[in-house]
């Protein structure tokens, strides 16, 4: 159990920047998810605090210790590889030991190291089987306890789950949080799955181009996304995003008008914008609702029903798709026109300029 | 008035070329129709298949399998005679004669020495050249799978002697190494003595093995980078994180890994160092004396290079080969096919 500081750390294949400068602390026990579309930098990252990759430019320390220069056996990490990375060769029992074999760690106490990480993953029945005769599941649980049984400071997961199907992903979560709450160690785990982000972490770290987009607990993230690239990466279905025009604006309210849209009074700070500048509005499916006196129309396209959710995907006037979220089971059907309104206090405000910034940027909800 | 650019001209010229070529394609098809579908009624759809290798069949029958029968038949008779009807029937005597040996790691107690002695020097030179050819092409793979500049460019280099003709080689070798060749010009001009390379017996050994490695080694080293390049690169990762140490990796992962394949490469070069010939006839002749005669060398020279031509003898010689190499093929197969399946 260990924390983590990366002090602008930067990493660059050639000519090309992969990562440009990422500042992050990490707390001792802290479940922390590295989350963002593929490409962003992400398993970059986690490989450079692995040690497998050197980083270009920064710092990492563990627990205050420069490890920046340290090989990747030295930082006392343990990784999670997507594909498990299991010794095909040998058995799962030597696959456990052969880490602890290399610390020179005597037979027997190597054995109940392995036993006890085998007995907490529920893979003690499998020790003398080779990697090839286990399921998905059984190989991932393998290659977790290859990362327990080293006791590390901290455990790596560089996107463990996606090899699996969508029944055992979720059971796999569950065990995972359960694990880190019974082993209270610091955990990093990358995804490009919101979902696991939002049930798995105590803190996310939302990454796009190389980039920290924001830090924060799933919740705030939610409620509060920093800018408009985060409000649509965390939640689903995700965000809808109408342009918008100010009409007025003053220190306690903005109004917007979007095209086909009534003007609609957002009980808002509107300092520092200006009358005519164009903003996005962030409303979430889940905040629009079904009101026959709605302010705004839909045309609907098509309706998903899951039975105890329903998703109504339409197109408004101004030819914007928007999606709806509501509970329980639906009557409205296809090409139907229907009313709603966003409920009060749902709604988002993001520049159209500088990186898409919530707006006013310490409260974005209004 | 329009105008092409350049591109747009070769564009259509290639255009064209992919219509003649595809109206020809189409005519020959056409033309070839009408005999097929007559085929087709008399055997069948499947029967089809048999139509389509009978080409190859026919080829394999007449220069493989005639040969491979024939080749029985004179190992059966005997007398110098070529045609077939001539020659009377001896039986298994071919076969005894070349197996009457007092003591069989005594070559001058053998009726047929001259066979004995040539399988001694095929033995050793069998021993030597695979364990240096395994050894030297696993050094290179690891070397050519390692981060190294110009890599593409060292790969290609080990490949090419494999590229050149046996004699090619042999001819290069033999301009090196020959009395006033460049390696004595070089001993010379450094101060030494000239060496009798080619004419001293264990000079003239080492250097068919020496010559024969340098010549094959690059495609077994092909073959054992493309086994390394088959283990997962985030084993070596895993095993990194694991600390692991270099040796430890090699020998507990990339060993067993890649054990398979290696195994592939030693039944490989074994079969080819047992029919080694052509390399070393033109560098060495078999010499000096008879040194470097190999079994595949003595089957040739008994056959028909010497003046009394023991076709029978050397047929026997052949067969006794074949059931040697039939063996490791066995074998290769077997382990390629379990390679496969585990």
């Amino acid at each position: 159990m260990a924390s983590l500081t990366l002090d602008t750390i930067t990493k660059s294949f050639g000519q090309l920047e992969i990562l440009h400068g990422i500042d992050l602390d990490i707390a001792d026990g802290e479940f922390v998810v590295f989350v963002g579309p593929s490409g962003c930098g992400k398993s970059t990252l986690l490989r450079v605090i692995a040690g497998l990759e050197p980083a270009t430019g920064g710092t990492i320390a563990i627990d205050g210790e420069d490890v920046t220069h340290h090989s990747a056996a030295a930082r006392g990490l343990a990784m999670v590889f997507q594909s498990y990375a299991l010794y095909p060769h040998m058995s799962v029992y030597d696959n456990l030991a052969f880490g602890l074999e290399n610390m020179r760690m005597p037979k027997d106490q190597i054995t109940q190291r392995v036993q006890t990480a085998a007995t907490l993953l529920q893979i003690d029945k499998l020790l003398q089987r080779k990697p090839g005769q286990l399921s998905g599941g059984q190989r991932q649980r393998v290659a977790i306890g290859r990362a327990i049984t080293r006791n590390p400071k901290i455990f790596l997961f560089d996107e463990p789950l996606s090899n699996l199907d969508a029944e055992l992903r979720v059971q796999m979560r569950i065990e995972l949080s359960k694990l880190h709450k019974d082993l209270k160690a610091t955990m990093i785990y990358v995804t490009h799955d919101q979902v696991e982000a939002m049930t798995m972490a105590d803190k996310i770290v939302v990454l796009r181009d190389g980039r920290i987009e924001q830090i924060g607990k799933p919740l705030d993230l939610y409620n509060h996304p920093a800018n408009k690239f985060v409000a649509g990466f965390i939640g689903s279905p995700r965000m809808n995003f109408i342009s918008a025009s100010v009409t007025a604006c003053s220190a306690n309210h903005v109004s917007v008008t979007a095209s086909g849209l009534q003007e609609t009074i957002l009980p808002v700070n509107g300092t520092g914008l200006a009358q005519g500048e164009t903003v996005s509005l962030g409303i979430r499916p889940e905040h629009l609702e079904l009101d026959a006196a709605g302010e705004w129309t839909l045309t609907v396209d098509l309706v998903e029903q899951l039975g105890g959710t329903s998703f109504i995907h339409g197109t408004l006037p101004s030819s914007e798709a928007l999606s709806i979220a509501v509970n329980g089971q639906t009557g409205v059907s296809h090409g139907q026109p229907i009313r709603i309104r966003p409920k009060p206090g749902m709604v988002h405000l993001f520049s159209s300029t500088e990186g898409e910034r919530a707006l006013p940027p310490s409260s974005p909800r209004l | 008035m329009t105008h092409h650019a350049p591109d747009q001209d070769s564009r259509t010229l290639s255009a064209h070329f992919a219509r003649g070529f595809g109206l020809a394609y189409t005519g020959l098809m056409r033309a070839l129709e009408p005999p097929f579908a007559a085929i087709q009624k008399r055997v069948g759809i499947k029967g089809m298949a048999y139509v389509f290798v009978a080409p190859n069949m026919i080829i394999f029958s007449v220069f493989v399998a005639l040969p491979m029968i024939l080749n029985i038949w004179y190992a059966l008779t005997g007398s110098n005679r070529l045609m077939i009807g001539e020659r009377p029937f001896v039986g298994l005597d071919n076969f005894s004669a070349l197996l009457d040996c007092k003591d069989y790691l005594d070559v001058n107690s053998c009726k047929q020495d001259r066979f004995w002695r040539a399988v001694h020097n095929s033995v050793l030179f069998v021993a030597l050249q695979v364990t240096a050819m395994v050894a030297l092409s696993l050094v290179t793979a690891l070397i050519l799978n390692g981060k190294l500049r110009a890599r593409g460019f060292f790969r290609a280099v080990f490949f090419f002697p494999v590229l050149l003709s046996p004699v090619v080689v042999a001819l290069i070798w033999k301009w090196i190494l020959q009395r006033d060749g460049l390696l004595n010009a070089l001993l010379l001009s450094s101060g030494g003595e000239r060496v009798a390379f080619l004419h001293d017996a264990s000079w003239s050994f080492f250097w068919t093995v020496f010559v024969s490695v340098w010549a094959h080694m690059g495609f077994y080293a092909l073959i054992l980078l493309a086994g390394l390049q088959a283990i997962p690169a985030d084993l070596y990762e895993a095993a990194e994180m694991d600390g692991t140490p270099k040796w430890r990796v090699f020998w507990r992962i990339t060993v067993p890994l890649l054990l398979p394949t290696l195994l592939v490469v030693v039944i490989l070069s074994l079969i080819r160092a047992v029919q080694a010939f052509d390399e070393i006839y033109v560098l060495t002749g078999g010499g000096p004396g008879t040194a470097t005669q190999f079994i595949v060398q003595y089957i040739y020279e008994t056959a028909f290079a010497n003046q009394v031509h023991l076709l029978g003898l050397a047929a026997a010689a052949s067969l006794l080969v074949a059931v040697v190499l039939m063996v490791l093929t066995l074998l290769q197969l077997r382990i390629s096919y379990h390679g496969k399946t585990s």
